[in-house]
């Protein structure tokens, strides 16, 4: 909702209704900030605010391409600037830094008209955005091989494990990620199609470089439990309801290795042994 | 509702006697095209200027390389977001930020610019322009203050690029600019690209800009270049410096220097060589007019 244009209090204004008054020029293409303007010394005032309004909107659309430059070339013609310019319209930056302007850009195209008919257009910004994400996310150790020798066998079952901060794992109904492969390694993009079921796209941070990787559905579902605190033992159960209970174990460890071999891993922990409510005496937890 | 207490017009504070930021050399604005040209080689730069919010994220490679660029170079922190002269309050995370960012790599100081970047909880990512208007001057003279106390350190205000000028302004920028130097303590950045482009948009005597800025106060020059559209300037930092500015440096040579010197190139970024042999220019006109500069060079 644009801040309604504040009258100006000429020939004074406050600085603050000289700063709502330019603000409005510049969102709303509201001219009562040119009564408190001079002409320029070669060009009229309203040239040279102009200036300030052009600027305004080519900026935030550079900012949207320089986050979504794969989406900006999969669009064909001016439709990433027609949807930038929606967005920008809808969506005024509240950060003070502008590294931020552009998170919402997914979810706004998953329902925006000028995208509607087009999924991939969402799933596509999705990833371009978690990988923008992963690259400056937080710091955090990664959990090696090593850190869970200190556990004795019969620990394992109450491992639970912290995800890196720098993890995002997306749902896409559609082919986006083959999109996004292709766009990356400059090759035609496939045609956009729907997927049943929908496909589990896992980014994250490996040193300094972003990655991205499918997950098959019982990976998925592992890591995803994982990262609400599940312990191993449980996790192993969930698996065993998904294929072959016979192996459950050895798949849910080898999902573990693969996902510390790629600093997908931040820490293990003993979980709590939860009270039996039978044993109303007992301590609450122990560890 | 403004959060910072009004201060009498009149009023002294102490962040006026800290030290002056030694000078130092010729640098450049750290961009990340030229990260590994730099860490691999050796440029001959002096010091390298980053743009604080590109290093208020929370973490991975930016952090990364500045910390490692940090371990080689002096370098200042230039921000585009403080937001100093807004009537908004300012945010509380962005200046924590901020000042975490500075406790992390102790740059050699602080800079932003005398302008505000929007009201309402909107930021438009702008270097806008402010009437030169006393109650301007008192709001602005207690935020700068506000700020220099939460950092615990002075800040350098630069100078911005302007294409609209207020009808019921009350002084000059550069008198502006002056008194608000005195007022607070801070230190200037002085942009001379900026001071150009605002002169021939509005008509006044850029020499008259240098004549009246408080020399004391001057601890950095930005070089930059511009768009020419006949009736205006567009303020790009996206080309190499013409020769217009290289004239109007000397004249900011003569009366400042010296005074530590970077090419901040924004936008069409070259490879680093080329903005290093631009930056010998600036090095070259300095040195011709101040020969010391060169004994030192070399000792």
């Amino acid at each position: 909702m644009p801040m309604p244009a504040p009258k100006p209090s000429l020939p004074k204004p406050s600085l603050h209704e000289v700063q709502a008054l330019l603000q409005a020029a510049i969102l709303n293409a509201d001219d009562h900030v040119l009564a408190a303007l001079t002409d320029g010394a070669h060009a009229p005032r309203h040239t040279l605010l102009g200036v300030y309004r052009h600027a305004y909107t080519a900026r935030l659309i550079e900012v949207l391409t320089r986050d979504y430059p794969l989406l900006r070339g999969y669009m064909v013609d001016d439709q990433f600037d027609r949807l930038a310019d929606a967005f920008i319209s809808a969506h005024p930056s509240r950060s003070p830094n502008v590294r931020w302007f552009g998170a919402p850009f997914p979810e706004f195209l998953a329902t925006h008209a000028l995208a509607s008919g087009h999924v991939q257009f969402a799933e596509l910004a999705a990833i371009e955005r978690a990988v923008a994400d992963a690259f400056d996310s937080p710091d955090a150790p990664v959990l090696g091989l090593a850190d869970l020798a200190v556990y004795a066998p019969e620990e394992w079952e109450r491992l639970t494990f912290s995800l890196h901060p720098s993890v995002t794992l997306l749902e896409g109904s559609t082919n986006a990620f083959a999109i996004w492969r292709a766009l990356k390694d400059e090759e035609p993009p496939p045609t956009a199609e729907p997927l049943s079921p929908s496909q589990h796209i896992v980014v994250w941070r490996q040193g300094t470089t972003p990655k991205v990787r499918l997950m098959h559905d019982e990976e998925a579902m592992m890591f995803r439990e994982a990262g609400k605190g599940v312990r191993f033992g449980v996790l192993c159960e969930m698996l065993a309801t998904f294929d072959d209970p016979g192996n459950a174990p050895a798949r849910a460890a080898g999902y573990l290795q693969s996902w510390m071999m790629s600093d997908m891993l931040t820490s293990a922990a003993l979980s709590m042994r939860l009270r039996r409510l039978s044993e109303p005496n007992l301590p609450m937890a122990d560890q | 509702m403004q959060r910072v207490p009004p201060i009498p017009a009149t009023q002294e504070l102490p962040m006026t006697s800290s030290a002056k930021p030694p000078y130092l050399g010729f640098g450049l604005g750290l961009r990340p095209q030229h990260y590994s040209d730099i860490l691999d080689g050796s440029p001959d730069v002096d010091w390298f200027e980053v743009i604080s919010e590109n290093y208020m994220v929370p973490g991975g490679q930016p952090l990364r390389m500045l910390d490692k660029i940090r371990a080689r170079y002096p370098i200042v922190m230039h921000g585009v977001s403080l937001s100093i002269a807004s009537t908004a309050p300012f945010d509380d995370k962005y200046l924590a930020d901020l000042k975490a960012l500075a406790e992390r790599i102790e740059p050699q100081f602080v800079s932003d610019h005398l302008c505000w970047t929007g009201v309402h909880g909107v930021n438009l990512h702008d270097l806008l322009p402010i009437p030169y208007t006393r109650e301007a001057l008192d709001h602005v003279v207690a935020r700068i203050g506000y700020v220099q106390d939460y950092l615990q350190r002075p800040i350098a205000i630069e100078n911005v690029s302007t294409y609209i000028q207020f009808a019921h302004s009350e002084m000059p920028e550069w008198e502006f600019i002056a008194e608000l130097a005195r007022r607070t303590g801070c230190w200037l950045v002085f942009d001379v690209n900026n001071v150009f482009v605002s002169a021939f948009n509005h008509g006044w005597d850029a020499q008259a800009f240098i004549d009246n800025t408080p020399a004391d106060r001057v601890v950095q020059f930005h070089l930059a270049g511009h768009e020419h559209n006949t009736s205006h300037i567009i303020d790009t930092h996206d080309a190499l410096v013409p020769d217009e500015v290289w004239e109007l440096y000397r004249a900011a040579v003569k009366r400042f220097a010296p005074v530590s010197t970077i090419i901040e190139r924004d936008d069409n970024i070259p490879p680093l060589s080329d903005l290093v042999a631009e930056l010998g220019t600036a090095r070259a006109i300095a040195e011709d007019m101040l020969p010391e500069l060169r004994k030192k060079r070399a000792s």
